[in-house]
């Protein structure tokens, strides 16, 4: 755990007193990119929720050894398009934990937002509703706003859900810049293997129906038997021009 | 003398609770742009009703029990503590094994309820309690406009000074609670000023202009498509016309001033609506 950004340890995670997943150790250091991964409903945001220490923890511990950033996206669905924001808006409050009460956004503030909206491509949407953009743009203005508190954490929450392939495709490549290109430690959940597999550097698989918590690098991670224990069958892994395809089997087919 | 001349003429009379009117429709048009976007209208149904029963209670409570409640603001204080904390209930700190509405519906049944029984055993205050709850703006004592024009200040004085943070906190309290920020403490002072705002203008207004004034300025700005700023002020002036024409309208034309203020309420709402269609 040392150098983690932040951590649960022993840590187990639920609602009210009853516990969902147990006995869950994760860290997350600089420069990580993890991806949580499990199905609909399976504990993975409980989990995520809890590491950001907005669920209390049930047993075990949270450790943060210093205060840092922290940038989140939540399910766009989650985010009410009702509300008369422009998209400049939203980025803004990014920045609204940084400044505390009394403090109003400054010049300084539209500028951090101005560049981490020109970050992820959507800065000519600045001054347009966001209820009006495209799920694409809005998705990327939840990231945005997630950038312009210049966080050294990203979790997201399902960013690619409800996304056709292509769409899918672009949202991946521009974590994956960000995480390179800034040195960003990311957590990202996601339900789709897939989504994840060429991008992440290591997996955590959670599912609270099967007391399932696994978390290790990829390639140990994409590995049968961790795979199995996540599916309850068997599941292969194959390489198709650089990219890996992962897929379900009648058994005979594995890595 | 025409009507408009004798209106003017008596000035003395209406100059008071006019004002009181046009300050809470600003004040309650104003609020209710939160009241919209968190699609909690009913919420400032039943903190009426709530309220109601905080009145009917303190005037049970002196003849009955014959605890003393005479005064005007010892009411007040009940009628504060009921709809503050029903506001904190249903707003800030509901139960989540039940949908939200489940929990507005029965606090407002019940409290309709109560306030029907309760108003039953009353007897020398029950004329009273008819003012208190369908309101009289047109006597409306300068007490009365002091305490509206106070709450409105302590309003605007929270607004404008954690804007940010109320906005933040309802509009995405997933991330807000993720980002660390106390989003039960910002829930709790929002619908702590609308607690306490609907009482306090429930008495000069009654409670059916209470609720429409928290609930069709602002739908008409937000119909309007202005930005999440500007709806305050556009839903604030959409209360103060439709309060103070309201009056005024019910006295040339002698109609009850209560539903001629609703009215001009749900009138305002057309002209915002076609422009929404239009863009």
């Amino acid at each position: 755990m040392s150098g983690a950004l932040i951590a649960l340890v022993g840590a187990a995670v639920g609602y009210g007193r009853r516990p969902l997943i147990s006995g869950i150790d994760l860290a997350v250091a600089p420069g990580d990119f993890l991806a949580v991964v499990g199905p609909n409903g399976g504990g993975k945001t409980t989990l995520v929720r809890a590491l950001l220490g907005a669920l209390p923890l049930l047993a075990g511990q949270l450790l943060r050894p210093r205060p840092i950033r922290i940038g989140y996206v939540p399910q766009r669905e989650h985010v009410d398009t009702i509300w008369p924001f422009t998209a400049g808006e939203v980025a803004l409050l990014g920045r609204v934990p940084a400044l505390g009460p009394w403090r109003r956004p400054g010049a300084a503030d539209r500028e951090a937002v101005r560049r981490a909206m020109a970050r992820v491509g959507v800065d000519h949407v600045y001054g347009l509703p966001y209820g009006e953009l495209s799920g694409g743009q809005r998705q990327r203005t939840l990231i945005a706003r997630a950038l312009a508190g210049e966080p050294e954490l990203l979790v997201l929450d399902e960013p690619t859900s409800g996304m056709d392939p292509a769409a899918e495709l672009a949202t991946m490549d521009l974590l994956r810049d960000l995480h390179r290109d800034n040195a960003l430690a990311i957590v990202m959940v996601s339900h789709r293997l897939e989504a994840v597999a060429n991008y992440a550097r290591s997996l955590a698989f959670v599912d609270k129906d099967k007391a399932l918590f696994r978390m290790g690098a990829l390639d140990l991670m994409l590995r049968p038997e961790a795979l199995g224990a996540l599916y309850g069958r068997p599941v292969a892994v194959r390489e198709l021009e650089g990219r890996r395809l992962v897929y379900p089997t009648d058994g005979e087919d594995r890595r | 003398m025409n009507a408009l001349q004798e209106f003017l003429s008596a000035r003395e009379i209406w100059e008071v609770p006019l004002a009181a009117s046009v300050v809470a429709g600003a004040l309650l048009g104003a609020l209710g742009v939160y009241v919209v976007l968190r699609r909690t209208v009913f919420v400032s149904a039943a903190l009426t009703q709530l309220s109601t029963l905080g009145l009917v209670l303190a005037l049970l409570a002196e003849e009955r029990v014959h605890i003393e409640t005479e005064h005007a603001w010892e009411q007040l204080v009940v009628a504060i503590l009921f709809s503050v904390g029903g506001a904190l209930v249903l707003g800030a700190f509901r139960s989540r094994r039940l949908p939200a509405e489940a929990g507005v519906g029965a606090a407002w049944v019940t409290a309709s309820a109560l306030v029907v029984l309760g108003a039953s055993q009353l007897v020398h205050a029950a004329h009273d309690l008819g003012g208190m709850v369908f309101g009289n703006a047109v006597a409306v004592p300068a007490s009365d406009l002091v305490v509206i024009l106070a709450v409105a200040g302590i309003c605007l004085l929270v607004h404008a000074l954690f804007a940010k943070e109320l906005a933040f906190a309802s509009f995405d309290p997933e991330t807000a609670l993720a980002l660390g920020m106390k989003v039960r403490l910002w829930d709790a002072l929002l619908f702590g000023t609308i607690g306490l705002a609907i009482p306090v203008t429930a008495r000069a207004l009654g409670a059916l202009p209470v609720f429409a004034f928290l609930t069709l300025p602002a739908a008409a700005a937000l119909l309007a498509r202005v930005r999440f700023r500007t709806a305050f002020a556009v839903a604030a002036l959409i209360g103060v016309v439709a309060a103070g024409g309201g009056y005024v309208l019910s006295w040339l034309w002698e109609i009850p001033t209560g539903a001629t203020m609703v009215a001009i309420a749900g009138v305002l709402m057309v002209p915002a609506a076609v422009s929404r269609s239009r863009g």
